[in-house]
Formats: C-alpha cells, sequence, structure tokens
C-alpha cells in the first residue's frame, strides 16, 4: 500500500515522508535533494552550516549565511522536488537565516529549539515560504498559534510535533522523556485537536506532522490513522548513501547497539540523545575538552559553564572523528543495520516491502 | 486596581499560584514554579491586559514579579 499525499496550505507534497533537518553538516543539499527527487520533503539543517568556510569563526554570521545560500541553490539545481531548511530559533543567526532562506525561496521553514516567536514577521511582500514550527505539545502548539495570530496575523502552515525518541536535541525534561503523557501518539492527538480548533476559528487546514522514532512502514500508518498528515524521520536517513555526514558517522549507527544510545545534557541545557563515543566518555569521567567558544552560535549556550562546545564536537563528529566529538541519534538509531540509498530506503517507507540485500556484518 | 494589583492577578491566573506566594521577590522559574511556556503565556497575558508590546529581549529580563511590574508601570508611563 502506498502513502497519500497532502497538502501543506498550496503546496503539495506527493509522499507524506519529511527528512528531519539534522546538524551540523548532517543533512545538506546532497541528502535534501535526493529525498525530494524521490517526491518526499528535503530539508537543508542552517545549523552551523558555514563550518567548511575559512571565515566562519572570525565572521559566522557571514559565512553562514553564504553556505546556506549555496547549499539551497545546489539542491534547487539537483531537483524539482520540495526543498525546506531547517533553522533552530535558539541560534544567534536565526533571522538572518529566515530571511534568506526565505529571500532564496525555499518552499519551507521548519523551526523548532524554543518557539519561533518572530518567524512570520520577516516575511517580505509576495514571499510564499510556508513556515513551519516544532513543537513537544498541544499547548505549545496552542501558544505558539496564539502569538502569530495576535502578533502577525498568521496562522501557522504546519505543525511538526517531535515526541522524547526523536534524535538531536529534546523539547523535554529528562523527567518527562519516560512518562506515559509524552509518548508521541498523545501529543500527536492533541496537536491534532489543536489544528481542529483552528480551521473552525481561522478555517484553515494546518496539517500535523509527527517525529520521533518513526522506524517503519507500519509506523507511518499508525501516525497516519490517529490524524498525522505526514512524518518526519531523522535516524534512518542518516544510513543512507546520500546522507551528507562521513562514512564513519553513518558506520557508528550501524555499530551500535542499544546500550550504546545515551541521554545526554547538552551544553545548552537541553538533554540530547547520542551514541557514546570516546569523547562522550572522557566528558562523563570530567575530563573536560579545553573550552574555547567556536562562535557564540546560540543563544541560550552556558558556554562559560559548559565541559565543551557543542558546535566543535557535532562538527567532529560530522567529519568522522569520534574522539573530539559524538552523534546525535534517535532511540531506534541501534536498529539500523545497512547503508543503504534514499531511493530504497524511501521504497520501503512507503510500500513495507525490504529489499532483500543482507545487512552488513 | 493598581498595575502592581493587576499584575499579580494575572500571575495567580495563569501559573496558578495563591496570592500570598506572589511576594515582589518572588522568581518565576525557581520560586513560583513556572516553565519557559509559562513565561512566554504571562508576557502575553501582559500584552494583552495593559495594551503593551513586550519585546523578546525585555521578556528575558523579566525575572522576578517586581520585574513584571516596574516594566509595566515603566511603559505605562
Ligand atoms: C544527527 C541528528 C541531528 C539533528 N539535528 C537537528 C537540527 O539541527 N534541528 C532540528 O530541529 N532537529 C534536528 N534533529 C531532529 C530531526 O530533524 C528529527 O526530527 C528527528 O531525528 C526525528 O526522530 P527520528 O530520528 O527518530 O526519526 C536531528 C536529529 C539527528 C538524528
Amino acid at each position: 500500500m502506498s502513502l497519500p499525499g497532502f497538502y501543506i496550505d498550496d503546496l503539495h507534497i506527493p509522499v507524506p515522508i519529511i527528512q528531519g533537518g539534522m546538524g551540523v553538516g548532517i543533512s545538506l543539499s546532497g541528502l535534501a535533494a535526493a529525498v525530494a527527487a524521490e517526491g518526499g520533503v528535503g530539508v537543508i539543517s542552517a545549523a552551523m552550516i558555514g563550518f567548511k568556510e575559512p571565515d566562519v569563526r572570525t565572521n559566522h554570521t557571514e559565512a553562514n549565511l553564504r553556505a546556506l545560500r549555496r547549499e539551497i541553490r545546489r539542491a534547487r539545481e539537483l531537483t524539482t522536488g520540495v526543498i525546506g531548511v531547517n533553522i533552530l530559533a535558539s541560534l544567534t543567526d536565526f533571522e538572518a537565516m529566515a530571511s534568506c532562506a526565505m529571500d532564496e525561496g525555499v518552499d519551507l521553514i521548519i523551526s523548532g529549539g524554543g518557539l519561533p516567536r518572530t518567524l512570520p514577521g520577516l516575511v517580505k511582500p509576495g514571499q510564499k515560504t510556508k513556515l513551519i514550527p516544532v513543537v513537544s505539545s498541544g499547548r505549545a502548539a496552542e501558544l505558539l498559534a496564539r502569538m502569530w495570530i495576535t502578533r502577525y496575523n498568521r496562522v501557522p502552515d504546519a505543525f511538526v510535533v517531535e515526541g522524547p525518541l526523536a534524535g538531536g536535541h529534546l523539547g523535554f525534561k529528562r523527567s518527562a522523556l519516560d512518562a506515559p503523557e509524552s509518548r508521541l501518539e498523545v501529543l500527536v492527538k492533541d496537536v491534532v485537536e489543536v489544528a481542529k480548533k483552528l480551521k473552525e476559528t481561522h478555517g484553515r487546514d494546518v496539517p500535523v506532522i509527527a517525529a520521533g522514532g518513526i522506524y517503519t512502514h507500519q509506523d507511518i500508518l499508525d501516525m497516519l490513522a490517529i490524524g498525522a498528515s505526514g512524518v518526519q524521520l531523522g535516524t534512518r536517513f542518516v544510513a543512507t548513501h546520500e546522507c551528507d555526514a562521513d562514512l564513519r558517522f553513518k558506520r557508528a549507527y550501524v555499530d551500535s547497539t542499544q546500550d550504546d544510545i545515551q541521554i545526554i545534557d547538552s551544553p545548552l541545557g537541553l538533554p540530547g540523545r547520542a551514541i557514546v563515543s570516546p569523547f562522550l566518555r572522557n566528558v562523563s569521567e570530567g575530563h573536560t575538552a579545553p573550552i574555547s567558544c567556536y562562535c557564540k552560535c546560540m543563544a541560550s549556550c552556558g558556554v562559560e559553564q559548559a565541559p565543551y562546545c557543542i558546535s566543535l564536537a557535532l562538527i567532529s563528529a560530522q567529519r568522522g572523528n569520534f574522539r573530539a566529538g559524538f552523534a546525535f541519534c534517535g532511540a531506534n538509531a541501534w536498529r539500523v543495520n545497512k547503508i543503504v540509498s534514499v531511493a530504497e530506503l524511501m521504497h520501503e517507507l512507503t510500500t513495507g516491502e525490504t529489499s532483500d540485500s543482507p545487512a552488513e556484518a | 486596581m493598581s498595575v502592581a494589583e493587576k499584575v499579580k492577578e494575572i500571575i495567580v491566573d495563569q501559573l496558578g499560584v495563591s496570592a500570598d506566594e506572589v511576594l515582589p521577590e518572588a522568581k518565576f522559574v525557581d520560586d513560583l514554579g513556572a516553565d519557559s511556556l509559562d513565561l512566554t503565556e504571562l508576557i502575553m497575558a501582559m500584552e494583552e491586559e495593559f495594551g503593551v508590546e513586550i519585546a523578546d529581549e525585555d521578556a528575558q529580563k523579566i525575572v522576578k514579579v517586581q520585574d513584571a511590574i516596574s516594566y509595566v508601570e515603566a511603559k505605562k508611563g
């Protein structure tokens, strides 16, 4: 059985699978274009996207904007499919990056890591980029919608609701991660209720996109059955040939066991999920990487008290160096047992048919 | 009703705390148990009640009850 497409405002999404933005440098134009070409939504992560620019430490805003523009244009050259950008609301460069993405005409912006309060205020006349906040509860969805409507008369074009099994930084306190009321099904139903109210009061369809721990075709069907219009996946797209990280990053997923996946406290004051690495072991034994702040990339970073710089650690991991970094991952990363092409993965996710190439030893 | 009384009333409503906890030096997060969504809701309720706009930079500086009262008093002149 194939999956039904859906609309975000007037934007048609042929296959209801969004590849979640993954920083730093894990989802760039390569992965995003490959997913978009298969009919899904490809998302470039803007987080510290300028990490390869020579002037990133001295001139981070310019370096990040230059790299973002280049990645968007490259993705557009590779595909006519739907391309989005993920921009964390807590980035120091948030407003500049969001304006840049809209000037480049991306189809949508997905923004989490805090509430993107000011996003609609950055839209220039004629720009049609869809604005999609990431929320971790019905309450946050309702509050954000109320704020956007009062301040900017703008209803969110969709919601991504991310549950506690997701990869990357998590929008939950450690103590709430395992709580029954934090389960993704519960959150999706709550946000679907908020969307229904918005339909009644504002006459707008606000599709809900579920994220966090979705792994199989059946998982996707389960989410659609409780009212989601689409799903966002991160972990599964890491283990693809097209993913923009070093092969060693992908191998870390393939090689991981359930015990290797841990919750860490990120320097940003949020929990995150990661695969243990020599670097993280050192940190937990109290050895700290001499802290040199890369470039004050996050407004909320407690760099003075932090044992390491999150940007440097994630850039090292992107390059496959786990002595100096670590890989973020979703709770299901241990289930990954081979690296496939995006086309194969999309086929499996949309039909439930797995290709019969053997798992890697 | 004075600004201070009105602000306190909003805090009691939004955070579900009792009026005698809302002392001028009480901190929203540490003393009144507010999370980041609570704070956002509180700011929005004050904006609606007093017809002022509170910029995000200013909102971040509102840490205790007295900060909120002083902010509105200054804005209303
Ligand atoms: C390596 C990695 C990096 C991520 N980086 C970001 C990011 O920069 N911004 C963001 O909003 N979400 C980020 N995420 C979350 C994903 O976009 C997605 O919502 C999540 O991974 C979904 O859960 P799943 O991995 O179980 O499919 C990241 C996830 C991973 C695995």
